[in-house]
Parts: structure tokens; sequence; C-alpha cells
């Protein structure tokens, strides 16, 4: 009987232990955002070692970044920079979007099981892929090629670097996610919609395009927003085509840019003060801008699929 | 009709022509990696370090006996006097340099003395600079190889000082910190990960808190690299040069903002895997009179080992390629002391590192990521191979 007691207050004690564990990693996101917050508000309210406060209407809506030891000034305006991050990943989505979704169609619905498991197979290990070699490729291998085609158009061109070699990287970036989770949205449509779609006359690539994909809208529109949300937030990769532009915002292709995140890996070897604490400002801008588009996105989301469902 | 079946076609081509452009991307990244990075690929590349060192020394002695040709391949040089043979080679930083491609055990070379003290043996890998002769202009490296074999071979020349480098350039001080770094946060990740994996598969009521907790960890697997990179600059660099010898960025520090990125997938992919142990293997534990503590250990963790190693491989290919968030803890600089408590770039930063170099070194990234690849590669395979164990040996 003693035993029993013993044991149940084990489990007891085996719950407190275990829920302990839990609450501290639930705890990461607050102690993030915490620090975050709490050092990037640094430069608006501190004197700056006598640079004087950075204003921060300026900060969001300026077109210069101005080096603040550099240039003796607190003259940061990132606002281009949230400009340059929210254009080059929606062009990107432009790209990745019909490719990923097409390609999940055929790999769920189209071509016969044993090529879709090649297929599959192919996505899978662009998924692994890290995007760092992404970033090496777009560099070693694009940058030349848009040098080249910019150079046939008449456009003057930073060794290729700018909007279109991150625009390309991005959107070869969310290919294999979007591509993965659409066509597990895809393969998971009822089936009893598709034979209702070809008792009505319609043809398989009629049912594909018109009841499948419409009904998976769900899936593919999570996909999505779980797609921007990484482009949103690359860092490494964009910064090897961006080309660090300290002014903008640009929207020709082959300009040079500057988004959120490549000016965060700019300022990489201060150590201390504004242009150290000013990084951490543009990380609760890059979080902001991340929660914004994503509480957008689910919005429509919401919308989109009451309808039709 | 017709209209409609172009319509049809035209659609079912397009898709067609989508998935056959992803496989194409495929195929360009591995083109274009393994044809710009195979050349450097060697086993010397993985061992040497990335610091060139430079030496200047003369020979120890001057007896030295004869010595045979030991037929080298066409383009080296065989220098017949002191038993070397050497070579024109471009080094891993793209210089044209003279390298030792053999040296005789009993060569002059295998002893040389040191100006500032010490001797060293010349190793074939090393390269020679400049050879001073006593009362004879000096041969330089700059001049040419046919210049310094007919300087060496000349019987008239007597060696008054060498100068020697072993080259840099190597990634053995990248690939022991990205190992340095697996084990590390592993050993953070793994047990925090089971603990609160255990936690929501076995113990958590369905209530308010573990939906929050739960929401919480999700959220976090959404916030950028880069940002956790930042906390691992002003938060976990300071935490561990207080509680450890470190004194400034450190592979601790650099495991933990791992831990810390890695942490909702872990918790996910155990949660999961504790899930799918069948429902009627717990029953018949408690049946038998275990409580759930031992229920947990004994029945659910063993019996999720395999997505637990899922886990592992998962976590270990996500470190070899996370570069954004170390950059900041590790910085660039690559360094070939590789402590725990010394900063040293992983292999995705140090591509990063040569990536941003005045001009980039596109050649010696494409080999490190050579490396990353084939690692990722079998990681993934290995994942698809226990997960067909899986279901083959259990259920």
């Amino acid at each position: 009987m003693k035993n029993n007691v013993i044991m149940s207050n084990l489990d007891k004690h085996t719950q407190r232990l275990l829920l302990l564990f839990s609450l501290f990693a639930s705890s990461v996101i607050i102690l993030i955002v915490f620090f975050i917050v709490t050092r990037g508000m640094l430069p608006f309210i501190t004197d700056n070692d006598g640079l004087g406060r950075v204003s921060l209407f300026r900060f969001l809506t300026g077109t210069v970044w101005l080096r603040g030891a550099t240039f003796v000034s607190t003259a940061y305006g990132a606002g281009f920079l949230v400009i340059n991050t929210l254009y080059v990943v929606f062009l990107s989505l432009l790209i990745s979007f019909p490719i990923s979704i097409l390609s999940a169609l055929f790999i769920a619905k189209i071509c016969p099981p044993r090529i879709a498991q090649m297929f599959r197979m192919v996505v899978e290990i662009l998924t692994a892929i890290p995007s760092i070699i992404f970033g090496l490729v777009g560099a070693g291998f694009l940058l030349p090629i848009i040098y080249t085609l910019a150079t046939t158009l008449g456009y003057r061109s930073n060794a290729g670097l700018g909007v279109l070699g991150v625009v390309i990287v991005l959107a070869l970036m969310s290919i294999p996610t979007l591509t993965t989770i659409s066509e597990t949205a895809i393969r998971s449509v009822d089936r009893s919609l598709e034979e209702a779609s070809y008792a009505l006359g319609a043809t398989r690539a009629q049912t594909n395009a018109k009841v499948v994909l419409i009904s998976a809208k769900g899936g593919i529109f999570a996909a999505t927003i779980l797609a921007v949300g990484r482009a949103l937030g690359e860092a490494t990769a964009v910064s090897l085509v961006a080309g660090n532009a300290m002014s903008g915002p640009s929207f020709i292709p082959f300009d040079i840019t500057a988004t959120l995140t490549s000016m965060m890996l700019m300022g990489l070897h201060e150590t201390s003060g504004i242009d150290y604490d000013i990084r951490f400002s543009l990380g609760i801008v890059l979080l902001a801008v991340i929660f914004i588009v994503n509480v957008t996105l689910n919005f429509i989301k919401k919308r989109v699929g009451d309808f039709g469902e | 009709m017709n209209k409609r079946r172009f319509k049809d076609s035209t659609f079912n081509v397009m898709t067609f022509i989508s998935i056959i452009s992803v496989t194409f991307l495929l195929g360009m990244i591995f083109w274009f990696v393994f044809s710009q990075g195979i050349g450097l690929l060697n086993f010397r590349l993985l061992t040497s370090d990335n610091q060139a060192v430079n030496y200047v020394g003369a020979f120890s002695s001057d007896n030295y006996p004869e010595f045979m040709d030991p037929s080298l391949e066409s383009d080296v040089h065989f220098i017949e006097r002191y038993g070397i043979g050497i070579a024109e080679r471009r080094d891993l930083a793209g210089n044209t340099v003279i390298e030792f491609v053999y040296v005789d055990p009993d060569s002059p070379f295998t002893d040389i003395a040191l100006l500032n003290g010490g001797s060293l043996s010349v190793t074939s890998g090393m390269t020679l600079n400049r050879v001073a002769f006593i009362e004879r202009p000096a041969a330089q490296r700059s001049q040419g190889i046919m210049n310094m074999v007919s300087a060496l071979s000349d019987e008239g020349n007597t060696i008054r000082e060498l100068s020697f480098t072993r080259p840099g350039g190597g990634i053995r001080a990248s690939l022991v910190s990205t190992l340095y770094l697996i084990g590390l946060t592993l050993v953070i990740v793994l047990p925090f990960g089971i603990m609160s994996g255990l936690y929501f598969s076995e113990f958590a009521k369905n209530n308010r808190l573990t939906r929050i907790t739960r929401n919480f960890i999700e959220m976090l697997s959404g916030i950028p690299s880069i940002v956790f990179g930042l906390i691992g600059l002003s938060v976990l660099i300071p935490f561990t040069v207080r509680t450890t010898p470190a004194t400034g960025g450190n592979l601790i520090a650099g495991a933990l903002t791992l831990s810390a990125i890695l942490l909702p997938i872990v918790i996910r992919t155990t949660e999961e895997g504790f899930n799918n142990v069948p429902r009627p293997y717990r029953e018949a534990s408690l049946a038998l009179g275990a409580n759930r503590t031992q229920t947990s250990l004994f029945i659910v963790i063993p019996g999720a080992l395999s997505s637990i190693l899922t886990t592992t491989f998962l976590a270990i290919g996500r470190i070899i390629g996370e570069s954004a968030a170390l950059i900041f803890v590790l910085g660039t600089a690559v360094r070939d002391r590789v402590g725990v408590f010394d900063r040293s770039p992983s292999l995705a930063v140090h591509i990063w590192a040569l990536m941003t170099r005045e001009p980039p070194n596109i050649e010696l990234a494409s080999t490190i990521a050579v490396i990353i690849l084939i690692v990722v590669l079998i990681l993934n395979l290995s994942i698809k191979l226990l997960v067909r164990l899986l279901h083959r040996g259990r259920y």
C-alpha cells in the first residue's frame, strides 16, 4: 500500500518536472521578443554617445541609411528596407507560386505513382539544401547571367547584383516548401468531389484545375503563408546577391537593393554603440513585418476559405 | 470539342513543365556546386589549416647521400642533388606556387634548422618560396619553376637560406567546429525536446495552459534565424562569458542559439513519435501495475527510439546548414585553433565568409558546399531508411 503512494506521487513529480521543461521551452519566444525589443528601443530613447536620438518617424519612413558612427548622424531610415523586402518577396512569390502548385498537382494527380515517387524525392532533397547553398549558386551562377542580360538590355549593372537576383534566389528557395505542403493538401482532397466533377462531364484537366485546386486552397494558402514568412526572414542567401544598397527603394530589376535582413548582416563588425543597437531595431521591424504579413494573409485565408467550402 | 482538348493538354503540359523545371533546378544546383568545387576536394583540404605559415631556415648538415630518381609524374622536376621533386601547382587561393611533391627520407630538406630556432622537416604539400645562395643571386618563386630547378641543380650553388610556406586555405577548423556544434547542440536540445515532447504526449491535460504553451512553442518556429543570431549576440554570449572561461563569441553560445532554433522542431517530431506508439502497449504496461512514469520510461521512449533518431538526423542537417544565426555568434574570421570556448565559424558560415570576401572565392566555397550537400544527402537517405525500418519492424 505504501509503495503505491510513493508510486502515485512519482507520477505527480514527473509531471511537474516535464511541465517545467515545456514551460521553459515556451518561454523562449517571450525572452527573445523581450530582449530584441528592449535592446532595439535604445537608439530611440538614449543619447547614442552624443549623436542624439534616432527619430522613430524618420526611422520608419526614411529612404537613406546613413551609418551613425561614420557619418556622425542618426539619420537612419529603414522605410525603404521594408518596401524592398516586401517587394522582392512578392515578386518571388509570383514566380514560385505557379511553378510549385502546378508541380504539386502533377505529382499528386497527373503522373503515375512510381514517377511521382521520384519527383517527390527531388523535391525532398531540394527542401534539405541549406539556404547558404542557394545563395552560393545565386552568386556564382545567376549573377553572371543577370549581368550579361542587363548589359544586353542596356542597363547598368553592378556585377549582376540586385533585385532580380534576390527575387530568383528567394523564389527557388520557396519552391520546395510550397510544393511539399501543397501536394499534401491536394492529395487530401476528398475523392468524391472529383468523382462528382467527372460525373458532370468534366475532363481530368478541368477537374484538377477547378475542383482539386479549389478544394485544396486552404492547405495551399497555409503553405504560402509559411513560404512568405521564411522568405521575409531569409538573410545569408539574400545578402550574397543583394548588393547592399544604402538608399532606395529599388524597383528596377537590375538595381542593387537591400532588405531588412541583408542590412542587419552588414553591421556585422560593430560590437557596441549605435550601429550595434540599430540592428536590434531592424530586428523589431522585421518581426513586426512578419507578424503583420502573417495576420493579413491569415485574414485573407479565412475570407477566401469560407467561400465554397 | 477540339478546343477543349487543346485547353486540357495545355494545362497538363504546363504542370509537366513546372515539375521538369523544379527537377532542372536541383540538377543545376548540384551541377554548379560539383563542377566548381570538386577540383579542390581532397583529403588534404579537410585536414590542413586555414592560415598559411611561413618558415625561413637552412640545412642542418651538409652530409647527404646520392639520390635515385623515384620516377615521378611527368610535370614533376626531380632534383638529384637534394632528393626532392618539385612541381608547379595552384594553391587553394588560386595562386601559382612551387610545391614539394616528393621528399626523399634522407634528403637534407627533412632536417632544416629554422632561423628562429627549432627544426622542420619539409613534407610534400609545402611550397618553396625563395632559395638564397652564397655569393649567387637568389631564386624566387615568381621567376618560375624552370629557374628554380636550374638554380637548385647547379653544382656551383651552395644554399644559404630557404623560405617555405605551409599553405593555408584548409577547412579543418570549420569542420571541427561544425562537429563540436553538432555534439553540443544535440546534448542540449535532445533532452529538452524529449522531455517536452513526453509532457505533451503523455502528461499534458487538454487545458488552456497546454494550448498556450503549445502555441508559444509553435510561434518560435516562425522567428527567422537571424533574430536568433541577435539573441545569441546580446544574451547568450554575455551569459556564456560570465559562466565559462570564454572571453568572446564561443561555440557554446553558438550551440545554445542553435538549440533555441531547433527546439520547436525537435519537440514536434518527438511528440509525434511518442503519439505513434500504439495505445495497447501503454495499457498493457499500466495493467501490469506500472505507473505512468515507468510506462513512459520503459515503453513509450523505447518505442519511439527510431523517431528520436530521425529527429536527431533532421537536427544535424539543420545545424550543418544554419548560417545567419551563427554569423553573429561565431564571427567570420577562420582560426585554426578550435576550442569549445573559442569562436570559430562552422562550414556554412565559412561559405558566407568566402563569398563576402573581395573577390569571392567561389571555388573553395563550392568545395565546402559539396561536403555539406553530401552530408545532407546521406542524412536524408538515412531518415528514409529509418522510416522504412520503422514501418516494417514494429507495427
